[in-house]
């Protein structure tokens, strides 16, 4: 069933397309972080106000399928006067944006789960919110949550198979390429599935450790 | 660029149809999901070695790959392993599938819950093993992991845009496909952003009144 | 008679393309000019169309490289290739994330409306494809009550459809994304055969003879492919530089040579603007 030479041949052509995969999902994943740092602050902000901004944004983010953001990206911002990105940028923006609103409740939950005494020793040593934001709730909630966004790299990694439709050749797409010129789509979709499984299960595993070493401590 | 509405209001009956078919794969893949994900849960609480260390194999395996390349290698790959489905099927066992790993994984949490020593006095009394899941852990567990099942039901409504790759003719496909046939791509498209966003919306707040109603049913209890 | 529809049709494009224009802020920009600046024209276009575009080792193959090699050299300018699939090629144009469209497409009165069409570069008459081992459809009018699959938001689907109307069976006819897998699935029997242009299902037969065959006559009324740009007036020098560089190539015969080389024998293509079938 399987023919070894094809798929040795194909081998560093997925390796290639692989580091897009990788890059761009890192690439998401800083992004998104800054975005559900903010939009994470936002929910628990004390006016009504930014708590529903926050809100909208996750609202919004999390409620329509990555698919039909990526295409809203790419047909829809050009025509309305903003700059043509290139599919690398647009690509990134679409992940970011969506990873923003999942990050954003995972961060909410790593705030509220930092002692209050904390917050107010570093009030009294006159620390602003900015501040406090940075140097205190930050590093806090990310030792806290770092199991989750283990998790949600897992998750970006999956969700960057999409990317195709906004051009740029990802992972999937190249196997897809592949399999549509040699007709051997069981065994290019099988390889496929296996190099997701190479990056995603030590990451999986890791994420695992983390967490038990976080219990242990928290304990 | 203006909003052509006629676009939309003269192909309504293949949205409605499109929409249907969301909502059937969506709703046969969650029953399906449930089911399997229960049946791994318990397995992986109850079963021995031989049968834990393949089902970690699997989940570990569906965890790690995209629903996309999944749902290829179910319908285009299937049927060289003697599974040759139709596109609809094919779909809901796809996201049966998907679902399941991620259903197991909170069922297995909320059976982790329910306090031990409850068992132990289940065991006391004489009440099976089998009996004990059914009447004591489960119905607890529920109440703590309703908001998990809903949060995962909404996303897997979002995976079922994904099915249009199989040549299932939900809403995705269908507007997508109004939009290339009128070339209105814009309208079409802010159609699917709304009809998902309602969707998603629906499911939540049904989710939220559900866990009013088991929230009372469960201060009723007697301590 | 003729002569007055033809010229409404005229006046009918031309308000599309004066509102298109006004739409756009950048009315007096040049496409030509803005692409001999950057140097570079961009295609988008599909990789899993062949013998027109597809992927060799990662390299890409077929019709449309060597073919846009030759209309860049004319220009003066580098082409370069964007691979997308194909529901999303058409809305790319649009958001002018490149400058033509590969592909190539059938030429069809709705897309002619839309879009400005460069001169044929071949004929695309529909046709079907079935499994080798086949033997129960031998004319097209076989598929009556079978499922048939052809690509999405593709006019072979179009013209499929409407074939299909006039069979006494219902058709279940299933649109795939790309058309190999549509391919694939022959060999799976959940459909009996796909509709696309004969020179794509003519390619793919040759290349797996124990696999594919192509039924004849083709189904569909004749038609050509051709590539297309925007219709803003922008685009138009653009269009009309590289409608110069493909009449050269008609009267030089290296079209020829590549459609010999590609899809295995010379077409009779128009080399004016023509009126679509339909």
């Amino acid at each position: 069933m399987f023919d070894w030479p094809l798929l040795l041949k194909n081998l560093p052509l997925l390796l290639d397309s692989l580091l897009v995969t990788l890059e761009i999902s890192v690439a998401a994943l800083a992004f998104g972080f800054v975005i559900g740092v903010i939009v994470g602050s936002l929910r628990l902000s004390p006016l009504p106000f930014l708590r529903r901004l926050g809100g909208a944004y996750i609202f919004v983010f999390r409620g329509i399928p990555l698919l039909v953001q990526l295409l809203f990206i790419y047909y829809f911002l050009p025509r309305i006067g903003l700059p043509n990105v290139s599919p690398m940028v647009a690509a990134v923006i679409g992940l970011s944006l969506a990873a923003g609103a999942y990050i954003a409740e995972i961060m909410r939950g790593g705030f509220l789960a930092i002692p209050g005494g904390q917050l107010e020793a570093a009030g009294l040593l006159g620390l602003s919110r900015g501040q406090m934001l940075v140097r205190i709730r930050v590093p806090q909630a990310v030792r806290l949550t770092l199991p989750a966004l283990v998790n949600e790299m897992i998750l970006l990694i999956k969700a960057s198979s999409l990317v195709s439709v906004v051009g740029l050749a990802d992972l999937t797409r190249t196997a897809q390429n592949i399999a549509a010129s040699d007709y051997m789509f069981v065994q290019d979709y099988l390889m496929l599935a296996g190099f997701y499984c190479l990056i995603n299960i030590p990451l999986a595993f890791l994420g695992g450790q983390l967490e038990r070493h976080l219990k242990e401590r928290t304990a | 660029m203006i909003f052509d509405p006629s676009i939309i209001t003269d192909h309504l009956g293949d949205i409605g149809e499109g929409f249907m078919v969301t909502l059937g794969t969506w709703s046969a893949g969650v029953a399906l999901g449930l089911l399997l994900g229960l049946l791994i849960a318990v397995a992986q609480l109850f079963g021995n070695r031989l049968v834990r260390a393949p089902l970690r194999v699997f989940i570990e395996m569906i965890r790690s790959t995209p629903f996309l390349v999944q749902l290829f290698l179910v319908y285009y790959g299937g049927p060289s392993f003697g599974l040759s489905l139709d596109p609809i099927p094919a779909g809901i066992l796809g996201l049966g599938i998907y679902g399941s790993v991620y259903f197991a994984e909170i069922f297995r949490t909320g059976f982790e819950s329910v306090a031990r020593g409850q068992l132990e006095a289940a065991d006391c009394l004489g009440i099976s093993r089998l009996q004990c899941i059914m009447r004591i852990q489960i119905p607890q567990m529920l109440v703590i992991i309703l908001p998990a099942l809903v949060n995962l039901v909404t996303i897997l409504c979002k995976e079922t845009a994904v099915l249009s790759i199989i040549t299932i003719p939900e809403l995705t496909m269908v507007l997508t496909g109004i939009g290339s046939e009128t070339f209105a791509f814009v309208e079409t498209l802010l159609v699917l952003c709304i009809g998902y966003l309602l969707l998603v919306e629906a499911c939540s707040r049904l989710g939220m009144l559900l866990e009013v109603r088991v929230g009372r049913f469960m201060q009723k209890q007697p301590r | 008679m003729q002569l007055d529809s033809l010229f409404s049709k005229k006046l009918n494009g031309l308000c599309i393309a004066l509102t298109l224009a006004g739409a756009c802020m950048a009315a007096q920009a040049d496409q030509l000019a803005d692409v001999k600046k950057s140097g570079e024209l961009v295609v988008g276009t599909e990789l899993q169309f062949a013998p027109f575009d597809f992927t060799e080792g990662g390299k890409q193959q077929g019709l449309n490289a060597e073919l846009f090699e030759q209309l860049g050299k004319e220009l003066g300018v580098k082409v370069r290739f964007m691979d997308l699939p194909w529901p999303s090629v058409l809305p790319g144009l649009e958001a002018k994330k490149f400058d033509i469209v590969g592909g190539p497409l059938i030429v069809t009165k709705a897309r002619k409306e839309r879009y400005h069409f460069l001169l044929p570069v071949a004929e695309a008459t529909v046709a079907l494809l079935v499994s080798a081992k086949d033997s129960s459809i031998t004319k097209p009018e076989d598929i009556s009550g079978k499922a048939v699959g052809a690509g999405k938001g593709s006019a072979q689907l179009e013209e499929l459809k409407t074939f299909a109307s006039t069979l006494p069976k219902k058709v279940d006819v299933r649109e795939y994304i790309d058309n190999n897998q549509a391919y694939a699935e022959l060999g799976t029997k959940r459909i009996v055969a796909v509709a696309n242009s004969l020179p794509n299902i003519s390619y793919v037969a040759a290349q797996h003879p124990d696999k594919y065959k192509v039924v004849m006559p083709p189904f569909g009324k004749k038609s050509y492919f051709a590539y297309l740009g925007r219709k803003d007036d922008d685009a138009n020098s653009l269009i009309a530089a590289l409608d110069q560089a493909m009449l050269k190539m008609h009267d030089d015969g290296r079209l020829a040579a590549l459609q010999k080389k590609w899809l295995g024998t010379e077409m009779d293509v128009p080399k004016a603007d023509f009126e679509p079938t339909w």
